[in-house]
């Protein structure tokens, strides 16, 4: 399972299908929870995650989809848009520090 | 804040949807109507609900197309659909749909907007009872 520790997270990438919508507003609120960490956070279409994606953050309905696009790569699916505890968890970690493995 | 993004005549207070398909034409006809989007773009947002549900939480959907529909928007606009009665949403029961036409990043600042007022139960509850379009354009511009 691929691992990354938080503090060689830079840049987080919330994966979506049309992005302009849910991802949108996940992306947005991740921005605004990690603005102190120096953490970049982008969204992008599931098929063109860009190589240099830290952590992928994206809906259990494209996990696999998230997978084969960026193989080994911290992948850290939710199923609610808003206050999803896997989401809530990540963020945690990037703020107090450990380890993101999913 | 764009003011440009939610035109008051998308803003939508008093519709009824026997299920959640009929919820979302009606979202993408009213993005039609404005002419923010063209007609085929309705589909696609059905094509996109299928795969994923846009439910967000709070009784609150944000129906939208897909990546491939993006050339279907001819400007980027919201539209704000209220179902007093409810619509079955896959198990979920929403009460207020935002339909979503973008192509660029316009909107950004709107939805990241509405997450805050979602996350907030009582402005969410207030932007889910409203009754009054100026209401609507109040909490969300």
């Amino acid at each position: 399972m691929p691992s990354i520790d938080s503090k060689d997270i830079k840049k987080l990438i919330v994966a979506c299908d049309a992005g302009m919508g849910s991802s949108v507003m996940l992306a947005s609120q991740l921005r605004k929870q990690l603005k102190d960490s120096g953490v970049t956070v982008e969204h992008t279409p599931v098929n063109s995650i860009p190589d240099d994606a830290d952590v992928i953050v994206c809906h259990s309905g494209l996990a696999a989809r998230a997978k084969a696009s960026a193989p080994g790569k911290p992948l850290v699916s939710f199923q609610i848009f808003l206050g999803d505890p896997a989401v809530t968890k990540l963020v945690n970690t990037i703020k107090n520090g450990g380890t993101v493995d999913a | 804040m764009r003011d440009d993004l939610l035109d008051p005549r998308a803003v939508l207070l008093r519709e009824s949807a026997p299920d959640r398909d009929a919820a979302i034409r009606r979202c993408g006809r009213a993005l039609v109507d404005v002419g923010a989007a063209a007609e085929p773009y309705i589909e696609a947002m059905l094509e996109r609900e299928r795969s994923i549900s846009t439910y967000v939480g709070e009784g609150v959907a944000i129906p939208h197309g897909t990546n491939a529909s993006k050339g279907d928007v001819q400007r980027d606009a919201i539209c704000v659909v209220r179902f007093p009665g409810g619509v079955d949403w896959d198990g979920e029961q929403v009460t207020l749909c935002v339909g979503i036409a973008a192509k660029d990043d316009g909107h950004v600042q709107l939805l990241s907007q509405l997450a805050e007022i979602l996350l907030d139960p009582d402005r969410a509850r207030a932007l889910r009872e409203a009754t009054e379009v100026s209401q609507v354009m109040k909490e969300l511009t």
